[in-house]
This record gives C-alpha cells, structure tokens and sequence, in this order.
C-alpha cells in the first residue's frame, strides 16, 4: 500500500468520521438511529450542486450545512419532539420512511442523471505530499474532517452546552430533574447531526458522484461504523470510521477481488465479538 | 442496547416495538377445539382460495394477487419475528435470496427436478438461518437491526463479485429452467409464467404458513416467546432458557423467508441481485409493518397492497415516495397498521351502536 492509497483511505474514513459523529450524537441524545442521515447526506451533495452552478464551491460549503441544519431542526420538531414517548425502534422506522420520501424528493426535483460538481479551481490540481503527487482536493477534505474532529471533540469536553449534551446523552432522565432543558439540547445536537451530515455531502460532491443511490450506500456503511464503535459514543464512531476507510482501502489493494465483502465481515465479527460495540458506552 | 434500557428507566421499554405496535393479545391458549376449529376454517379458506382465479380473470390482476401473495410470505416471517421476538430484521433478505438463489443453481446448474429443487432451496435457507440465528440473537434492539443488515448486504455483494461469475451470473442474475418433462405441482416450465397456473401453489404454501403460526403463536412455545420479548431477563430469572426460543423462532422465519424465496425463482423462473438488495428487505420489512405484524394476516394485506402499488406506481417512478409516506403513517397513526386500524375502527364501531342501543332503552 503506498502513501496515495493510504490517503485514499483516510479520505473516505473522513467522510464517514463526519457523517457518523452526528449519527452518533443524535443516537445518544434521543436514542434514535437515524436511518435519514444518508438522505441528509445526499441532499447535502445536490444542495452542493445547485449552490455551485449559481455561485461556487466555497459559498456551498458554507451554505448547504446550514440549511441542512435547519431541515435537522424541522425533523427535532416534527419527528423526534413529538414521538419522544415512543419506542426508539419506531421513531428510528419513521426516519427510514422519511428518507424513503427525501431521496424520492430529490430525484424529482433534480432528476435521476448523476451530476457534476467541479471542485474549485484552487484545489483543481495535485499537491506534493512527501514526494508523491496527490489530488488537493482530497486532501481538503482530510483537512475539513480534522478540524472537525478535534472542534467537535473539544466543544463537547469544555463548553457548557458540550457538557449538557454529554449529560443528558449519559442519562436523559437524571440531566432534567437537574434543569438540563434536554429539547433544547436536543434541537442543538440533531441540527448540528444534520449540518454535519450536509458538509460530509458537499465534501463528497465532486469526489464521488452525485447520484440517487449515493445516500442509501453510504447509510450502510455508516450505520455500521456507528453500531461497531459502540452506539452513541462519538469517539468510538470517529475511530470506527477511520479504521473501517483504512480497512476497505488496504483489502482493495491486498485482496481486491473480496474487498467490498471487508466492511461488512469486521462488522459482523466486531458486533459478533463485542455486541454493545468497540467503545462499549461512552459519549465522548 | 440493553444499556438504553437502563439509561432510561422510563415507561417505554426500548426495545419492543411489537409491545407499542400491537393491542395486546386476546385470548390465547391451544385445547383441541380451538385447534380443530381453526383447522377447519384453514381447511375452508384453502380450498375457497383455489377458485380466485375463476373470480380474477384479468391477468394483470391475478399476477398482482400471485406476487403479492409470495411477498406476503416474506413479509409474514419477518412480521413473526418482529411481533413474536421484537427482533427487527433487515437481513431477511439473505435467506429470501439465497434459496431463490438455490433453487436457480438447483435447476438449472444440477439438472435437477423443481420438487427437488425446492426442497433444497427451502432446507439451504433454513440451516443457513440457523447458522446465521445462533450468533445474532442474543444481539439486541438497534445492533441486531445493523448486523442482519450488514449480513445481507455481504451476502448481496458476494453474489455480484465477478469471480462467482460461472454460479450466480453476477449482475445478470440467473434463469431458472428445468426439464421439459418434469413438473411441479402438476405445472411445466412453459405454463409457470401463468398467474392462474401458478396460483396453487402459492395459496396453498400460503395457507400452510398462516395454520403453523397461529399454532405457533398460540402455543406455550409463543407465549414463552412473547415473555422473554417484554423481559427477557424476567424470563431468565423464572428458569426459562432464553437463547433457543429465540433461535428456534429465526429459524422458523427464515425457513419461511426461503419458501417465498424459492417461490418468487419459480414464478419469475429469473434470480437477480435484486432478491437480495437493500431495498428488498426494506420494502419486505414495509410490508410488514404497513400491513400490521401484530396480525396474523397483517403483513400479508401489506405485501398484496405494496405489489399493487408497485404495479400502479412503477411508471411514474413514486413507489418509493408513497412507500415512505405509508411507512410514517403506519407507524405515527395506524400503529397496528392496516389490519390493526380495521379492527379497531370495527371495535369503535361495535361500542358506539352498543351504547346507542343502551341509550335507546
């Protein structure tokens, strides 16, 4: 495995890093997994488009998580606030639903054609790292997810609201009764899911397809990074994701003609192993 | 999971949405006239059933009836599951898949007869659900969910590899075609396209899955299951072994799973992929639930209404919107589905005319 193959794989862990820590955190929250976080994503990507065509990349980066956060703040209100007495399992099969209706929106409003999106012209090219010459763009998004990471990580540890949400992740009854709001909390962290999961789409645009199919594939994927880093708990989805975007890479150039079949046997012998996931139950 | 429950001790239990989805259970219990009266009437419905193609004589709609009665089946063991268990799945696919799988390479790939073909396809998926059965169960909520999803799916992407190619056919998928002088149940290769043909067959795999859960259901074997789905530690801690209850009911649902399998090769006489995607086991898992998994016939009544508005939606492309749309309100409204919101509305009804008639006294 060279550099360039080893960065490959870092860059579609950082994909899946972005996408699975707001899954996770939401998780936590409201004990839900969201089966929408690939629709989120996917109309993340075609918000990418349209903001492109009109005006450029940056200003989608910008523009599409936060619009996409104000769909999570839609779902908070209309789904998760409202069926928070019901069982998760339900409200996890109400997302699915939901995606099932987003995905088909999109088509219908920009067609089932896969689009391009151009990265910008800055990051067009290739850039030396350690003497190999390695498209830009990707090393982008490596560089967004990072910062991401850490912001996200220390943001939880220090921050008031951080604290708020690792406690009402921890346990939701003990964080009211002592005055944590825990819709508020919620509304912060499933907007912010949802914002997540839009950036992860715009990274993504001009490096994989935009196309209909786009959400529903990398669902799999990430519900399955997420329940193998031990459900809710963010590091562990974070270190799942990376792992499992090395893991893939490395069976593609080891072993290319089983490599798609790797994800899916280190999960089943992960959760077979570990049911409760790698991190076991731990927020951050 | 079983982390949730403790984090919150709150009255909804996490992890049995058949609890929350269903009104509970009336009158259960199996003496011999139960059983003979339910047989009887099992007796009746098979036999009325194998007249609907006189009734039916569109072929259009008799194919709707034939497919959604296969996809009924499917839908039937993973509402079982769900309802019996409280186990979610989305991987029922790969039991559905690998018989329809089996049954191709059976046929054509052996040259053997479809009788037996079936028997094998049936039998394939149902060791293979065992197999996959003793290592999931004891998974719970959410994980068994990811982990039956994550089985299909290598299942699925096992299939299409290229270096499987001479089996399965990858992508193209497989024809299925047999002997020119064999037959199954009385049907050859060339009249198995026919929906009136065919229908048989269907009804009668059909009305043999309803009779087996409703024993199953209403046997102590059902009620051991629905304990240890509302408590499992409760039930461990009353003496009762947990684990192989709930491996013998994933069997059983798999076992089914792989008779619609086998079913759907048959018909189609053509395996693809597709039998084994995302899609087919969200869809199937739809059926279920729009249909109403508390039932017993519930989640056939979704699989007979998906396939018909597969039929009616597929040019315009918007089965997956309106699949979603019913989803939510199954889910948000109906709670029991289409069959629990009947019998509930039947039930209103029956309370109001009663105490109108009490009033008028």
């Amino acid at each position: 495995m060279d550099l360039a193959q080893l960065l490959n794989g870092l860059a579609y862990g950082a994909l899946l890093m972005i996408l699975s820590s707001g899954l996770a955190m939401i998780y936590g929250l409201r004990g839900v997994m969201n089966f929408a976080h690939g629709a989120l994503y996917m109309l993340g990507a075609y918000l990418a488009y349209e903001v492109t065509q009109r005006t450029s990349f940056w200003a989608a980066l910008v523009l599409a998580p936060l619009l996409l956060a104000a769909v999570g703040a839609a779902l908070e209100l209309g789904v998760f606030r409202r069926l928070q007495h019901r069982s998760h399992i339900e409200v996890g099969l109400v997302m699915f639903g939901a995606a099932l209706i987003i995905e088909r929106t999109i088509v219908l409003i920009w067609g089932d054609d896969t689009l391009p999106v151009k990265a910008p012209s800055a990051l067009d090219g290739t850039a030396n790292v350690l003497g190999t010459d390695y498209p830009a763009y990707r090393l982008l998004i490596i560089g967004v997810a990072a910062v991401m990471a850490v912001a996200l990580v220390l943001w939880l540890k220090r921050s008031r609201t951080g604290l708020h949400i690792r406690a009402a992740s921890h346990d939701t009854e003990t964080a009211k009764i002592l005055g944590i709001d825990v819709d508020r909390v919620s509304l912060v962290v499933v907007a912010l899911g949802a914002a997540l999961a839009g950036l992860a789409g715009v990274l993504a645009a001009p490096y994989f397809s935009v196309q209909p199919g786009m959400g529903q594939s990398i669902l799999i994927m990430v519900l399955i990074v997420v329940v193998a880093g031990g459900v809710g708990s963010i590091g562990g989805a974070m270190v799942a994701a990376l792992a499992l975007g090395l893991i893939q890479t490395a069976g593609n150039v080891w072993i290319p003609s089983v490599a798609v079949l790797v994800p899916y046997l280190v999960a089943i012998a992960v959760l077979l192993w570990r049911p409760s996931g790698l991190a076991g139950k731990r927020v951050a | 999971m079983s982390t949730t429950a403790e984090q919150v001790p709150s009255e909804v239990p996490a992890t049995d949405p058949a609890a929350l989805l269903a009104p509970a259970p009336v009158g259960s219990g199996l003496d011999r006239r139960t059983v003979l009266r339910g047989l009887g009437l099992a007796v009746v419905v098979l036999v009325v059933g194998l007249f609907v193609p006189d009734v039916i004589s569109d072929p259009t709609n008799m194919g709707i009836a034939t497919d959604g009665v296969v996809l009924g089946i499917l839908a039937l063991s993973i509402g079982f599951l769900a309802h019996r268990s409280g186990l979610i799945s989305l991987g029922h696919t790969a039991f559905y898949g690998a018989s329809a799988y089996g049954l191709a390479i059976a046929t054509t790939s052996w040259d053997w007869s479809p009788m037996q073909a079936i028997v094998f396809a049936v039998l394939g998926g149902t060791v293979l659900g065992l197999v996959i059965g003793a290592f999931v169960v004891r998974t719970p909520g959410v994980s068994f969910l990811v982990l039956t999803l994550a089985i299909g799916q290598a299942l699925h992407q096992l299939v299409v590899q290229d270096s499987v190619r001479e089996t399965t056919g990858a992508y193209d998928g497989l024809a299925v075609t047999w002997g020119a002088d064999d037959k199954v149940a009385g049907i050859a290769q060339a009249d198995i396209g026919n929906a009136a043909t065919f229908w048989p067959l269907a009804w009668v795999s059909l009305v043999v899955v309803l009779v087996v859960l409703w024993l199953v259901g209403r046997s102590r074997f059902g009620r051991v299951l629905e304990a240890i789905r509302e408590n499992e530690e409760r039930a461990r801690f009353s003496g009762f072994n947990t684990y192989v209850p709930r491996l013998i009911a994933f069997t059983l649902s798999s076992a089914i799973a792989s008779l619609a399998g086998a079913l759907f090769a048959l018909k189609a006489s053509f395996v693809s992929p597709d039998t084994l995607s995302f899609v087919t086991a969200g869809d199937s898992l739809i059926a279920a639930i729009v249909g109403g998994f508390a039932t017993l016939v519930g989640p056939l009544v979704g699989g007979v209404v998906y396939i018909y508005a597969q039929s009616e939606l597929s040019d315009s492309g918007n089965l997956q919107l309106f699949t979603g749309i019913a989803l939510v309100v199954a889910v948000v409204f109906l709670r029991g589905g289409i069959v629990g919101a009947v019998t509930d509305g039947g039930r209103k009804l029956r309370t109001i005319v009663q105490t109108r008639k009490g009033a008028g006294r």
